[in-house]
């Protein structure tokens, strides 16, 4: 029988073991929200029901058409590619030649989001919780008194390797570069030549990968259904708690949100799990507003 | 307060006594005006309603075709009272919003008598200040309902598959007398229908003179790794589920994977596609020492379910040859049904709202269908109070001895 402060240790080693995975998850999805975030200044309120339709698509692939995971997974990710990105150039394009545009693009990403999960639920596939298979086994893996998953580790490692992927796309390549430009000065990007519409466009994109990489990861963890998609409501607590314009605090938050989640569950209640990330929300909005990583609160408007 | 007692006929018999019964009483009803709608000398319309679409549909569906062939044989047998019963079919979708809207247009513009509808619980709650306004006698399908059913009311009747606050007391007494636990580890969700089942299992917990440790957690938990490992450093000798089924899923594929050796039991809440479970939870290792709940009398393909398994597929030969056809919740349609039948033959020939739910108030009948008898009473107008356990090994089930019940009562 274990004594109360060998339980604690344990604790506190399994939750930070489990925070991390969900939280590099967490991460991702908050990238995905913020790269939109900063070339657009609106949040993408349709980010759940992408990652959820990512989901979905790759299930479709692997079970009912019984595609090799390999080729599933990166028809999966071209598919949310491109249809995010098209969602830009179909609907979004032509909101952004009206007045109103944040309010407007709210509004569609909304009525995106209500669209794809109604598509979702006409399938039927949407109606009951399913399993994602995953590709990694569930043997477990002891790291100090924490037990994780082979799977859990894939899950951490590939997440970190697509953080890291973003990341030199980001600085050292041209449309990397180009989409950073888009993000802090529109108007002086493309005064240099800069393609506003193509790098908004190719960011929707990346954004849409992003979300689906990351439901790729945790459907076999989470269960799959219609609903799954409220997983990013974490993703945006992540980027707030990051600063909202900053990748690297974004991936951050996103870490932070998933080990505190863990933490108040084991040491306070597993009823204010879910109101643990909008309490770290609600702390770093109170002792520094422009989040962990944002720069200097700046008023575009009066 | 005296009860009536229906009938007390087991299996088969029970289930088709009614039928006998309306056809022992061939008067002809009075004929004339009737001082409520939907009543007519050879008519009674019965207002019929579940999710027949979107996410929930799988709740609703099936215990609608089970209360429809029910009603259908009725008719077949010639009615009841010489009335034959007319439905008028509504699909509520699960939500409040849809649920009272066809509760209204049934009511209001079907003009129908009574109610006969709802598998979810917080949408048929929200029709009770609609149904109690109008005085229009109520018996939901398969939601449990507890929030309209205490404290009781004159015309609202549910948990004819089961009260949430029973599933929680009688799992209680399961664990207790099945594996001798004095030490109970139980996860719930932290809704109202978590405490709903918690309070009862409280109740029997005390009354056993046992331990419980409990962690709630929200329904859409995605990561069970806290709750997991707190009920496994809290060591107990069972743990109890009263979770849905995708929580239920997660925790169960956790625990294997944090080594709980100890027995599992899972409640009625998450239990609807056993088969789903498995393929979820991704390993039968997880299932070594696993009990699920059922309300029904006997294991889903046992002796005492099989004349309502063959009536459906006689009405529905097309729908039971579908996957997963019939559902695990088909049978609780026909029990609901039965409990509108019963009510409106033993109120007489000339039958109106209000002597309908006067009757319903203390009606008790052996359903053929369910582990306990629908019984409703003064405090009580939750109609099922008992279960089953079966031994679930991820592929087939045994049933253990015994039908539990909790010994939770309303106290105003």
């Amino acid at each position: 029988m274990m004594g109360d402060w060998q339980v604690y240790w344990l604790f506190l080693q399994q939750g930070i073991a489990s925070g991390l995975v969900t939280g590099s998850i967490y991460a991702l999805l908050a990238i995905a929200i913020v790269i939109i975030f900063k070339t657009t200044d609106a949040p993408n309120f349709a980010a759940g029901e992408i990652f959820m339709a990512g989901a979905y698509i790759a299930l479709y692939l692997l079970i009912f058409s019984q595609i090799a995971y390999v080729i599933a997974v990166p028809v999966t990710l071209a598919i949310t590619f491109v249809f995010s990105a098209l969602f830009y150039r179909i609907v979004l394009r032509r909101i952004g030649v009206s007045p109103a545009v944040a309010v407007n693009v709210v509004i569609a990403t909304l009525g995106l989001s209500f669209v794809l999960k109604g598509i979702v639920r006409n399938t039927g596939f949407g109606d009951v919780p399913r399993s994602f298979p995953a590709v990694f086994g569930a043997d477990t893996v002891q790291i100090g008194d924490a037990v994780l998953t082979t799977q859990d580790v894939a899950v951490f490692a590939l997440a970190l390797l697509a953080m890291a992927i973003f990341f030199v796309f980001f600085n050292y390549t041209r449309p990397g570069r180009a989409m950073r430009a888009v993000g802090m000065n529109p108007r002086a990007a493309a005064l240099v030549g800069i393609d506003l519409h193509k790098t908004r466009m190719l960011i929707w994109g990346l954004s849409g990968l992003l979300s689906a990489l990351a439901a790729i990861l945790i459907a076999p963890k989470i269960l799959m259904t219609a609903d799954m998609g409220i997983v990013v409501i974490l993703g945006f607590a992540a980027a707030i708690v990051g600063g909202f314009t900053s990748l690297p605090g974004a991936v951050v938050g996103g870490l932070i949100i998933g080990i505190v989640e863990n933490l108040v569950g084991l040491f306070v209640s597993t009823r204010a799990i879910v109101v643990a990330p909008f309490i770290v929300i609600m702390l770093v909005l109170a002792i520094r507003p422009q989040g962990l990583f944002g720069g200097p609160v700046v008023i575009k408007k009066v | 307060m005296r009860r009536m007692k229906a009938f007390a006929l087991p299996g088969l018999i029970a289930g088709l006594a009614l039928s006998t019964a309306a056809a022992a009483f061939p008067i002809k009803a009075g004929q004339g005006t009737y001082q409520d709608p939907g009543i007519t000398d050879d008519t009674i319309k019965i207002g019929l309603f579940a999710p027949l679409s979107g996410p929930a549909r799988a709740y609703g569906e099936d215990p609608l075709n089970a209360a429809r062939m029910w009603y259908e044989m009725i008719n077949e047998m010639g009615g009841i009272w010489g009335r034959k019963i007319e439905l008028v079919i509504e699909d509520d979708r699960c939500t409040a919003n849809d649920l009272v809207a066809a509760v209204k247009k049934l009511v209001e513009q079907d003009q129908v008598f009574m109610l006969n509808g709802g598998s979810c619980s917080a949408a048929a709650v929200a029709a009770q200040e609609y149904v109690l306004r109008n005085k229009v006698p109520y018996v939901m399908l398969n939601a449990s309902g507890d929030g309209a059913l205490y404290p009781p009311t004159d015309y609202i009747f549910g948990g004819i598959s089961i009260s949430q606050r029973a599933v929680g007391g009688i799992a209680v007494d399961f664990v207790v007398k099945h594996f001798n636990a004095k030490k109970i580890g139980y996860i719930n969700h932290d809704d109202a229908y978590g405490a709903w089942n918690l309070e009862t299992a409280e109740y029997m917990a005390k009354e056993h003179g046992v331990s419980l440790s409990v962690e709630s957690i929200n329904p859409n938990i995605t990561d069970v790794t806290a709750p997991m490992l707190k009920i496994r450093a809290a060591n107990p000798d069972v743990l109890i589920l009263t979770t849905y089924a995708r929580p239920a899923a997660l925790i169960l594929k956790r625990a294997h994977e944090l080594g709980f050796k100890g027995p599992i039991v899972l409640t009625v809440t998450g239990t609807a596609n056993l088969k789903q479970l498995v393929e979820n939870v991704g390993t039968k290792d997880a299932f070594a020492n696993f009990y699920v709940q059922d309300v029904i009398n006997d294991s889903p393909d046992g002796p005492k379910q099989r004349w309502i398994i063959d009536m459906y597929k006689k009405r529905y030969p097309d729908l039971a040859a579908k996957p997963d056809h019939p559902t695990p919740y088909m049978p609780y349609g026909v029990a609901s049904a039965q409990t509108v039948t019963h009510a409106l033959m033993l109120a007489g020939p000339n039958p109106t709202r209000e002597s309908v739910a006067r009757i319903l108030r203390t009606l008790t009948f052996e359903s053929g269908v369910m582990a306990g008898m629908i019984s409703f009473g003064e405090n009580d107008r939750a109609g099922q109070e008992s279960s089953i356990f079966l031994k679930f090994d991820g592929e087939t089930q045994v049933l253990q001895p015994g039908v539990y019940t909790s010994r939770w009562t309303y106290k105003p």
